[in-house]
């Protein structure tokens, strides 16, 4: 096949190294562009991966707003599940036919998309504006190896979301804030009420708050060392295996895992889950929560050592092989300033990646938008590194075993750790 | 006239006759059970799908019908679908059955490697070598394109259907294509005039699974269409469907819509199933 | 593979290569003689060879020689705008060959899908035939039946999967609802690896076997009455002409639909990939789904997933030839 010279590739490399060096974004195109922005022209096409029906109105809305401003510039907007895009998207940049112009790429898809020459460096182009306005977890996200390839766009994080009206009757009229308090308030509420106290969600991610909690994590970044095998760790499993052998919380299902536990808080059959901002407008629909005001959202609970939740989110990354980069850069600028932000956060109740945007009237007007902020102090940035996604499959499986009493918790930390080793071959 | 010693065939005992309606009775509530539910489920409003009280009935209404059919660009998926799935049950058809034929008939150079190599095409696991494919698919810009997409879905249909079909004229005498040879027709003559006519039940088969093929596939679909207008039924659908959120009444309504031309293809067929059948038993 | 050339099938073609035959020795014009006797028969195979050759040709030739080396999706060369991938991957001879069959999880991988590809695919022929048999008869709503019961083919298999995987559900699930009234404890199918094992199978079993059923009705039509009637006369019982007549009379399509019912269940993705992930753990991962896993997650490890497909086509090739043996031991022709 297409086995480039070792000649060829030191050239290559040279001269990627060089043009490294001249720092990004002095590609002659949007150099011309500045002079007048909004005569670029061309046809961009944006994989959107939001739910169409709820959440992609408001981001159509946005780009007929674009297109009035530029109106030389025509959006094909696509919606790509988002348990799809990644592999698509792969698929596509790889082959350099049938990749969009510009993806909404998830946090932890960033660095892996970078790492593997898909994405424009975007730093000192238009598409990325007043970069200090932009919270530190999230536009770690957007940067490898140094570099910038993306724009955050919405952030998000775990919550403890529970019922209101359960945990009074359970006698607690606040939620709990560490783990202890919250296996006693799940306790209290089943004796009391009869249903369920918390609802496990059996999902890698899902798990990060108590490895945090302990002060535990998956890897070392610094260090290139895989540390999920810890003290720390160890700890955190055995937490969540009492919160179970306890009956705080049923067995879970371990399959629509995430769904049942959805519909427990709905239907009133348990009063606590954790999950993220993108699950209110689904939970609002719920029996339980006909009346808003029920539905009480706090920060995780703390374990021994601290309160956190991993940073989710999404950024705009544009794709390298791109006709119209020049475009690309303004629809990503766009899509990404405090009002359309603000636009988003008001609609759709996603969290702005900006720290202006939570001083916007609209955005302070959104009270779930307004609860999130606090807890989006406690966010921990994951390790944003090219094998990140493959992470989460051993540490489910772990999960699933725990759960299913076919391992306890040294272990199973200690498989996961095991699978990790094959993963990062270079780590200690 | 029923003897009381023996019966003509086709007569049964009562006992046998209970028995037999009893057993396909039993394998038709199996099967139709799931898709009971599913017309159920698109009856109702969109969230109790999940509910923790096992309904049969809750506010039906036809509402999740609506929202796909004006909400939702199922319309468009539905003319991708039947656009594609059409082409791939007409070309199949016709390849699958000169293939077959020619197999079934000529004992050329090659015939046996041409079975095993539609055999061992069978034998490869796309889902791992999607990506030469993709390449090779964008390298004759063939993506998003429907032709595309009915030649890939040749790949899976025709391979079946032609062993299919040489199955079925093996069993059609070879007396009757020596008839037409006699009656001076030339070789294609014969397969198009005398020997297809007959293989009708095969046919109808080979038809119903190249449409079937198409209609429900969606991992090249997935892959080879991801322009939004040129989305098939089953890559729209997936939308309904997320990782986090699902909309169950809108999946489940069009899920119950798709099965529609599906049945509609099948009773088309099914008539010429009939026609095979009946001109079997006028024989004897 | 074998090539006859000329050999006698009866037949219109009998007649062409009774004439073959007869010019055989004239061997300076024997290519010629066997391209005018025989281009009509390349001219019916040839469009569907062309296709198959470069769709499944080419992934086919580029896989064997990926499954060489250490390609990844990071080492490939490319250049992509500004971003330029040095091709750095090598040829590493059977190491991905060596680093898979000597993992212990491919065995197990293997068991299980050697387990799921029989009991599937004897699921399907035993109810197919069973369900073909009995709807040959003349019976009251006989077309009402047949009806019915090929409706789960017009379902897609991914809605398929995903009705099924709603039925299953422990919580809320429609089983376990009626388990519930019953009184009986709900179980959590998909949790434990046996459930979700015959959990999985059940499902395959539902989508495949109208397809079977359907076939074999063909099959079972194409058979004439007459020697059912001859039979009856003889005095045969109704199972010694099933035996006697309706099995011999399903060879042909038995032996074609048992091997690929078999290729195509060794290979089913989409079930298990829909209703379980694969999961509990990997327990219910079958080699092609556990093989797109290991090498579709993250950075794409491309010689390593082209090794996994070599290998099932290889096992599949051996499973095919053999079948063919023994087919062809009892006297069948191809």
């Amino acid at each position: 096949m297409r086995r480039n010279l070792p000649a060829a590739a030191a050239v290559a490399a040279f001269v990627l190294a060089l043009s490294a060096c001249g720092g990004g974004g002095e590609t002659p195109a949007p150099a011309a562009s500045v002079s007048d922005p909004s005569k670029v022209s061309g046809e961009l096409t944006w994989w959107d991966t939001t739910r169409p029906e709820s959440e992609g109105p408001t981001f159509q809305a946005l780009i007929k707003e674009f297109q009035a401003k530029y109106p030389q510039v025509k959006v094909n907007y696509v919606n790509v599940p988002s348990d799809q895009a990644q592999n698509q998207f792969q698929t596509a940049a790889q082959a350099g036919t049938g990749a969009p112009d510009v993806i909404r790429s998830e946090v932890a898809w960033t660095s892996q998309f970078a790492s593997l020459g898909y994405l424009q460096p975007l730093d000192g182009s238009r598409a990325v504006d007043k970069p200090e306005d932009f919270l530190p977890g999230p536009l770690s996200s957007t940067k490898f190896n140094g570099k910038t390839y993306a724009v955050p766009q919405v952030t998000d994080t775990l919550a403890l979301i529970y019922n209101k009206r359960l945990l009074k009757e359970a006698g607690h009229e606040e939620p709990p804030k560490t783990i202890a308090e919250l296996k006693q308030t799940a306790l209290d509420v089943k004796a009391k009420t009869g249903v369920a106290g918390l609802a496990l969600n059996v999902d890698s991610y899902f798990l990060l708050p108590f490895m945090y909690g302990e002060g535990g994590d998956l890897l070392d970044v610094a260090n290139k060392k895989i540390v999920v095998n810890s003290p720390a760790n160890v700890k955190a499993m055995e937490t969540v295996s009492d919160l179970i052998s306890s009956g705080a919380a049923p067995k879970p299902a371990t399959t629509e895992s995430y769904a049942n536990a959805m519909t427990a808080l709905k239907e009133g059959k348990a009063a606590m889950i954790y999950n993220g901002p993108w699950a209110l407008s689904e939970i609002y629909q719920g029996k339980e929560f006909k009346d808003k005001a029920n539905l009480g959202i706090a920060p995780v609970p703390a374990g021994s050592v601290k309160a956190a939740a991993p940073t989710g989110g999404w950024n705009l990354a544009i794709y390298a092989g791109s006709k119209n980069i020049p475009a690309a850069y303004e629809f990503v600028r766009f899509m990404t300033t405090v009002e359309a932000q603000a636009k988003i956060a008001k609609e759709i109740s996603l969290l702005p990646t900006r720290t202006s945007a939570y001083a916007n009237p609209d955005v302070e007007g959104n009270s779930d938008v307004a609860v999130f902020k606090p807890i989006m102090d406690t966010a921990v940035p994951r390790p944003w590194i090219p094998e990140g996604g493959q992470l989460f499959q051993p540490l489910l499986e772990g999960y699933q075993s725990l759960v299913g009493g076919k391992s306890g918790p040294a272990d199973m930390l200690k498989k996961v750790d095991e699978q990790y080793r094959g993963i990062m071959k270079d780590w200690s | 006239m029923v003897s009381t010693r023996t019966r003509p065939r086709g007569e049964r005992g009562p006992l046998a006759s209970a028995g037999l309606h009893a057993g396909l009775l039993l394998a038709v509530a199996i099967s139709l059970f799931p898709v009971v539910w599913l017309v159920l489920t698109s009856l109702k409003p969109r969230d109790s799908w999940l509910s923790a009280e096992l309904q049969l009935f809750n506010d039906s209404s036809l509402d999740n019908y609506t929202r796909v059919l004006t909400a939702t660009q199922f319309p468009q998926w539905l003319l991708n679908s039947v656009l594609t799935a059409g082409l791939t049950m007409v070309l199949g058809v016709f390849l699958a059955a000169t293939t077959g034929y020619a197999v079934s008939r000529f004992r050329f150079p090659g015939h046996r490697s041409v079975m095993w190599l539609l055999l061992i095409t069978q034998m490869f696991p796309v889902a791992i070598l999607i990506v030469p494919l993709y390449n090779l698919m964008a390298g004759l810009g063939l993506l998003n394109q429907i032709p595309g997409l009915v030649i890939a879905y040749m790949t899976i249909a025709v391979p079946f259907c032609a062993w299919m079909m040489k199955s079925y004229f093996d069993t059609v005498p070879i007396e009757i294509d020596q008839a037409g040879m006699v009656d001076g027709l030339t070789p294609f003559g014969v397969f198009w005039r005398v020997v297809l006519p007959l293989a009708r039940p095969g046919i109808a088969v080979t038809a119903f699974y190249c449409f079937m093929t198409a209609w429900g596939e969606v991992g090249y679909a997935t892959v080879f269409m991801s322009q939004e207008d040129k989305r098939t039924l089953g890559v729209g659908l997936q939308q309904f469907i997320g990782q986090h959120w699902s909309d169950w009444g809108l999946m489940t309504a069009s899920a119950v819509l798709i099965a529609i031309p599906a049945g509609a293809v099948f009773l088309l067929v099914q008539r010429h199933l009939i026609t095979g059948l009946t001109a079997g038993a006028t024989k004897s | 593979m074998a090539v006859s050339t000329g050999r006698s099938s009866g037949g219109p073609a009998a007649g062409e290569s009774a004439r073959g035959r007869s010019h055989r020795d004239y061997r300076p014009g024997r290519l010629r003689r066997s391209i005018a006797t025989h281009w009509y028969a390349w001219a019916m195979v040839a469009p569907v060879l062309a296709v198959m050759l470069v769709l499944i040709g080419w992934p086919l030739i580029r896989g064997v020689y990926l499954s060489l080396t250490d390609a990844t999706e990071a080492n490939i060369g490319r250049t992509i705008g500004v971003n330029v991938i040095p091709s750095t991957y090598e040829f590493v001879g059977l190491d991905n060959y060596l680093q898979i069959l000597t993992s212990s999880l491919f065995w197990d991988k293997l068991l299980w899908t050697v387990v799921w590809t029989a009991v599937c695919v004897g699921l399907h022929y035993g109810i197919g035939l069973g369900l073909a048999v009995m709807l040959n008869r003349r019976l009251r709503f006989r077309s009402v039946y047949r009806v019915l019961l090929i409706l789960p083919w017009a379902v897609p298999a991914f809605v398929a999967a995903f009705i099924w995987r709603y039925l299953y559900n422990s919580d809320y699930g429609v089983i376990n609802g009626f388990l519930k009234l019953a009184g009986i404890g709900g179980v959590g199918w998909l949790d434990d690896p046996t459930t979700a094992k015959i959990a999985v199978i059940a499902v395959n079993v539902w989508i495949g076997v109208p397809f079977m059923m359907v076939a074999l009705l063909g099959g079972l039509q194409s058979i004439p009455a007459e020697l059912y009637e001859a039979a009856e006369v003889d005095g045969a019982g109704p199972w010694q002409r099933f035996r006697a007549i309706t099995l011999p009379g399903l060879r042909q399509v038995s032996g074609t639909v048992l091997l690929l019912g078999t290729i195509w269940t060794f290979n089913m993705f989409p079930i298990i990939f829909l209703v379980t992930r694969g999961g509990p753990g990997s327990e219910t991962e079958i080699l092609v789904t556990y093989a797109f896993r290991e090498a579709f997650t993250g950075i794409r490890n491309y010689s390593g997933s082209a090794a996994w497909g070599v290998i099932i086509l290889a096992m599949l090739i051996v499973l095919a030839v053999g079948y063919r043996r023994t087919l062809r031991s009892q006297g069948d022709p191809w």
